[in-house]
């Protein structure tokens, strides 16, 4: 016999006109290696067929089963509910747009993110189909490998109290995917091309230092290193520029 | 909007460095602002050396011009600092509610420090106007005045109606706390921000320096409790 679980779980579905947000209870019981992504599907199942959260891998690669498990950011098919207490609740994470219940549209907010970090190599280098391709060395290879492991999951988002009242804020993510590319040798962007994507307020010097992201990034991305250093890199990038700008006045 | 946007971006390309600058400056400010702290109860710690030493170094303030110019220099900073600050700290209710509920819900570490660093600066704020107005109106400093200041009881150094408060022990105790906290949480933060340290092992390191601090500026307290304690009554004013 396992425990007795009981999730308190956030319900609203804004598309039901007239639906109120609430807080539902679900008992269930706790067998050898639940984690709450199976705890939720059983609820699923054999409870209420209406519940609404996402999924996709089960295996914390694909980022969509985010949401606040006992208030903290976690992602549900990685948290094994032995290590909750029997009595825990499950909210959607803040931030972003509510779809109904746990679900939540992180999708939206990433589109914009990746076309604010202009996150792709920018380069003026021919692809040719023919050719080997360029290798690159396996130390490089590897300080990318870090970043690049984000899964877009939003738990980075959703902590960050700087994201939460500042919604042009790119996040812990944004500055990560940032770095990201600042790293690459492929890329061919200069520095000042890097600082009017991310040396401003909405960007890097937005950051409170308030590492709730990294601390709770759940692929355990050294989120402070990588902030630190765009900041640092931006820093320095900006105090060389020299901007021409509009006389509005 | 998107458009809109970038419009505004565009328009504003002469004022490209306003965030970079502004950061910085909020950061350089936090650091002198923590080395002035530090430094301040250092000197006032060497009351409980000698309060011979703590005189020598008092006069030597003036002496020197260090006092002429250092504490216009610091309330100035003090005042940039809070302007500067001030924009990160949540403002509007709004903000203040979604801040409330997201440090207890996520009950996260880092987080309710600086909610606390938020609180304490409002502290600071308003107690280091009411040390520096009391101070300079008693200026210059010596270990005789500034002994029968702490031990006294009241605003007015007397009893309110036969009721007896350790006014100023009291508000410096609370003062140092609420300074301390400030500034050497305030300092992990701008190190955390910029610094390619473990942020753990520094934390630690900046609590043991803050731990020391506090044990200084209470020892300081003390010493200066035990002087006025053997003065002869009313006190001696050198
Ligand atoms: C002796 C006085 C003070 C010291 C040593 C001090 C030190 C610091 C430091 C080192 C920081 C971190 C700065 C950063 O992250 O870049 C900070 C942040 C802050 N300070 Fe102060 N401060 C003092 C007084 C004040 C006062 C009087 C106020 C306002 C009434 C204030 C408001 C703030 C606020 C709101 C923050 C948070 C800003 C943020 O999170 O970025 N401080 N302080
Ligand atoms: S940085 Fe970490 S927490 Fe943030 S979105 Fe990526 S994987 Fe999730
Ligand atoms: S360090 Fe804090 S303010 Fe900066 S992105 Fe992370 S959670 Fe947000
Ligand atoms: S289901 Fe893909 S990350 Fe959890």
């Amino acid at each position: 016999m396992g425990r007795q679980l009981t999730i308190s779980c956030f319900r609203y579905n804004p598309n039901i006109p007239g639906d109120k947000p609430r807080m539902q209870d679900y008992k269930l019981e706790e067998h050898e290696g639940m984690t709450l992504f199976v705890a939720l599907n059983e609820i699923r199942e054999k409870q209420d067929p209406t519940l609404m959260f996402d999924f996709v891998c089960r295996a914390a690669i694909c980022g969509s089963c985010a949401m606040l498990i006992n208030g903290r950011p976690r992602l549900a098919c990685k948290t094994m509910t032995s290590m909750l207490p029997s009595r825990f609740t499950v909210m959607p994470l803040p931030v972003f747009k509510l779809i109904g219940d746990l679900a939540v549209d992180t999708g939206t907010w990433f589109r914009d993110l990746q076309i604010r970090a202009e996150a792709w190599v920018h380069t003026n280098k021919k692809f040719d189909f023919n050719a080997l391709e360029v290798r690159m060395e396996n130390k490089t290879c590897e300080e990318i490998y870090d970043p690049e492991q984000c899964i877009e999951c939003g738990c980075c988002v959703a902590a960050c109290i700087t994201a939460n009242i500042r919604p042009d804020f790119i996040g812990a993510t944004g500055i990560n995917r940032v770095y990201r590319f600042l790293i690459d040798p492929r890329d061919e962007r200069s520095n000042a091309e890097y600082y009017e994507v991310i040396g401003n307020e909405d960007g890097t010097f937005g950051c409170v230092g308030l590492m709730a992201c990294d601390d709770l990034c759940p692929k355990d991305i050294p989120l402070q290193q990588n902030l630190a250093y765009v900041r640092r890199k931006m820093a320095a990038a900006g105090l060389k520029l020299d901007f021409k700008g509009v006389k509005t006045s | 909007m998107e458009l809109a946007k970038n419009l505004q971006t565009t328009i504003n390309r002469s004022y490209g460095k306003t965030d970079l600058y502004v950061d910085l400056a909020q950061s350089i400010s936090g650091v002198l602002l923590i080395g002035f702290l530090w430094m301040h109860m250092l000197f006032v710690a060497t009351i409980v050396v000698s309060p011979d030493l703590f005189n020598r170094l008092s006069i030597g303030l003036d002496e020197y011009y260090l006092a002429q110019v250092g504490i216009p220099a610091t309330i100035l900073l003090i005042i940039i600092h809070i302007f500067l600050a001030l924009r990160r700290a949540p403002v509007r209710l709004r903000d203040m509610r979604i801040t409330y509920r997201m440090a207890k819900m996520m009950n996260h570490f880092d987080t309710w420090i600086w909610v606390g660093q938020v609180v304490s600066a409002l502290f600071v704020g308003v107690m280091a106007s009411i040390h520096l107005w009391i101070i300079l109106g008693a200026w210059p400093l010596r270990a005789a005045t500034s002994a029968m200041r702490v031990a006294s009881t009241g605003p007015a150094d007397h009893t309110w109606g036969g009721f007896a408060f350790p006014f100023f022990i009291v508000f410096y105790v609370i003062f140092l706390i609420a300074g301390e906290y400030h500034g050497g949480f305030g300092l992990y933060r701008i190190l955390v921000k910029w610094g390619w340290w473990d942020r753990h092992t520094m934390g630690w390191v900046l609590k043991g320096i803050t731990v020391v601090i506090v044990g200084l500026g209470i020892a300081a307290l003390y010493t200066f409790t035990q002087i006025a304690a053997n003065l002869p009554a009313g006190g001696v004013i050198q």
